[in-house]
């Protein structure tokens, strides 16, 4: 046995059920101590921007990595679900929850037409077809001004209410804290249920259609409906997020959801590893924190942003879970040696 | 008046519409070789109009000139692409990592472009924008006559080298089965290296005569290249005939969107068009067999 298979068992024995139970345990500890670690409201709002973007990641990836559907137009689904839940708020007084599972529901359901109508197309075709839709959702939305009010915005958007149990306030949103332990929490409850499905007969059947569609059509595999399936549950994730940011940032504008914003989401999947869930979550931890280290850099913090894509795909096209398995392999042999 | 009203609409699209179709060539023209998307070629046209501007003001040798240095300029930004990011990523065989790096040189370009020239619009106006023929109660500008000769002179040329010479049939070759061609004695990686250069001079040019129609900041670029991705998909990827129609249907819709609907309508309508497209003819315009294996 070769010692790189030997290595590759290894870490696949790490992600064995019980690694992953102690690797959930060690996600909810981080998550718990981050905002007491990081004390001022600079950090914990970065940290709620972060939670954010590993949603939209995470979604993405779905699509994308376990899908095959390249997807240029993430951003659409984050903002319909921002606006829809936002404007159910403030326009018909909606109680928040109800706004939030409409908001989830109209992205995933828009997700879903949207596949509906591309499944037919492949590649390059539906990339254009995503972006399009992107384009038209973020027109829509500055152009439809008695609705949204256009690039004017909707501004004072509250954070959810409090949740309160026999009278007493248990989490208060307008608590930075509280808030990230929401959206976190929200996360990894997603992280885990696209876990469970990647993992499940569900999760070899998308990857059967990734590698060789025609394949899988030929062993009795619906390529069509899973492919759908897959972008609905991407797109009701996204619709999450843009609830998320829209009741987190109080303010919303069209240009939140420009198509640079489905540039970024691909980034984060991409520089994080796609096709494995946990890079992505990495993969928008980074580049949301890169840019804001960079600050210091002024204007020339977004070069040292492309330029740092541009080699990670030059130089790591796995992204960070291929250079975490090299590390990994790497120890392994020291360790064998 | 009405009439007055349409055919002067007509013009506006066709000089819109005739931009378009350089900077979507370009695009078309890399697809069809390489099966790849360049997102930066949107950043080539708006250096192209960065390079002209400053040519015309610095140097003072009229537009022009201007022109040719955006051509020149945007020819080599395809060189370099081609070379630093197409030609390595090549090997792997992916069709997503150009695509991905390629945004990473876009958000590259238009930063180093803002901290350059600052986010503030540059008035682009040249010594042939204030000189009017009126015919008809029509209104033309010799700016617009020098779009519609150029444009028309570099695609019939385009079209000329791409059907008649030996390399134009060359690429053609390479664009329709590169193993093969090579076999045949053609080097893919010189004629690759080609429709770069030559697709990015178009779009610097483009850009050059686009700048004074557009908001000339650092992200110009980024709306024409939406419209352009719309328009090579509306005119079939890869398809050249089927781009220079498009193009010009593009260019019509958002002149009449613009006089009789809202400005604010126009992407709309152009996306619009594109998903009707892609669900009742999604191989374009003019459509093109291409056989795929299995």
């Amino acid at each position: 046995m070769s010692e790189t298979v030997f290595a590759q068992q290894w870490l696949g024995k790490a992600t064995s059920s019980r690694a992953r139970f102690l690797g959930y345990l060690t996600a909810v500890a981080v998550i718990v101590t981050l905002p007491l670690v990081f004390n001022d409201t600079y950090w914990r709002t970065n940290l709620t921007v972060c939670a954010i973007n590993v949603l939209l990641a995470i979604g993405l990836d779905f699509i994308l990595g376990y899908a095959g559907q390249l997807n240029l137009g993430h951003s659409a689904f984050y903002g319909l679900g921002a606006y829809v839940s936002t404007l159910l708020i403030v326009k018909l007084a909606v109680p928040f929850w109800l706004a939030f599972v409409a908001g989830v529901a109209f992205a995933g359901l828009a997700g879903t037409f949207l596949s509906l109508f591309a499944v037919r197309l492949r590649g390059h075709y539906l990339a254009i077809a995503s972006l399009g839709f992107a384009v038209i959702v973020h027109q829509i939305l500055l152009n439809w001004i008695s609705l949204t009010q256009g690039p004017l915005g909707i501004y004072g958007i509250a954070p959810p209410p409090a949740l309160v149990v026999d009278g007493t306030v248990i989490a208060d949103f307008r608590n930075l804290t509280a808030f990230f332990y929401l959206v976190a929490g929200f996360a990894l409850l997603s992280f885990l249920l696209l876990s469970q499905l990647v993992r499940s007969p569900v999760g070899e059947t998308l990857t059967a259609i990734r590698e060789d569609e025609v394949s899988a059509a030929s062993l009795g595999i619906n390529a069509a409906a899973w492919k759908v399936f897959a972008f609905g549950v991407g797109s009701a994730i996204a619709g999450a997020a843009g609830c998320f940011y829209a009741s987190f940032v109080g303010t919303l504008v069209p240009d939140a959801f420009f198509i640079t914003e489905a540039f970024n989401i691909l980034a984060m999947v991409i520089v994080g590893g796609m096709g494995t869930l946990i890079g992505p979550v990495f993969g928008a931890v980074l580049l949301t924190i890169l840019p804001e280290v960079l600050r210091g850099l002024g204007d020339l913090r977004l070069v040292v942003y492309g330029a740092a894509l541009t080699f990670v795909v030059l130089f790591i096209p796995g992204g960070m879970a291929q250079a975490a398995n090299a590390v990994g392999e790497r120890l392994w042999r020291r360790r064998s040696a | 008046m009405t009439t007055t009203i349409v055919l002067q609409q007509a013009i506006n699209g066709i000089v819109l519409g005739s931009l378009y179709v350089l900077v979507a060539l370009g695009l078309t023209l890399i697809y069809g070789v390489l099966v790849q998307i360049n997102f930066a070629h949107a950043d080539f046209v708006t250096l192209g109009a960065f390079a002209a501007y400053f040519f015309m003001h610095l140097v003072g040798l009229g537009y022009i000139p201007s022109i040719a240095v955006a051509l020149i300029v945007g020819a080599a930004m395809g060189w370099l692409i081609n070379a630093s990011i197409f030609t390595p990523l090549r090997r792997k065989n992916n069709e997503l990592l150009p695509l991905i790096a390629t945004i990473g040189v876009s958000v590259m370009m238009q930063n180093l472009m803002l901290a350059w020239f600052g986010p503030i619009p540059y008035a682009f106006e040249t010594e042939f924008s204030r000189h009017v023929i009126r015919f008809a109660g029509i209104f033309v500008s010799w700016q617009n006559v020098i779009i519609i000769v150029v444009s028309a002179l570099t695609i019939a040329l385009l079209y000329v080298f791409m059907k008649f010479t030996f390399l134009g049939k060359a690429l053609r070759a390479v664009s329709q089965d590169r193993e093969t061609a090579g076999l045949m004695g053609i080097n893919p990686n010189f004629l690759i290296m080609l429709t770069f250069v030559i697709a990015s001079a178009l779009a610097g040019m483009g850009g050059a005569m686009l700048a004074p129609v557009l908001v000339l900041t650092p992200f110009a670029g980024t709306s024409v290249i939406v419209k352009a991705f719309a328009i090579v998909i509306i005119g079939g990827f890869g398809n050249v005939e089927g781009t220079i129609l498009a193009g010009l249907i593009v260019g019509l819709i958002e002149s009449y969107t613009t006089q009789f609907l809202n400005p604010g309508l126009i992407d709309i309508v152009v996306f619009a068009l594109l998903l009707l497209m892609l669900a009742i003819r999604p191989t374009g315009l003019i459509s093109e067999r291409r056989e795929e294996n299995v």
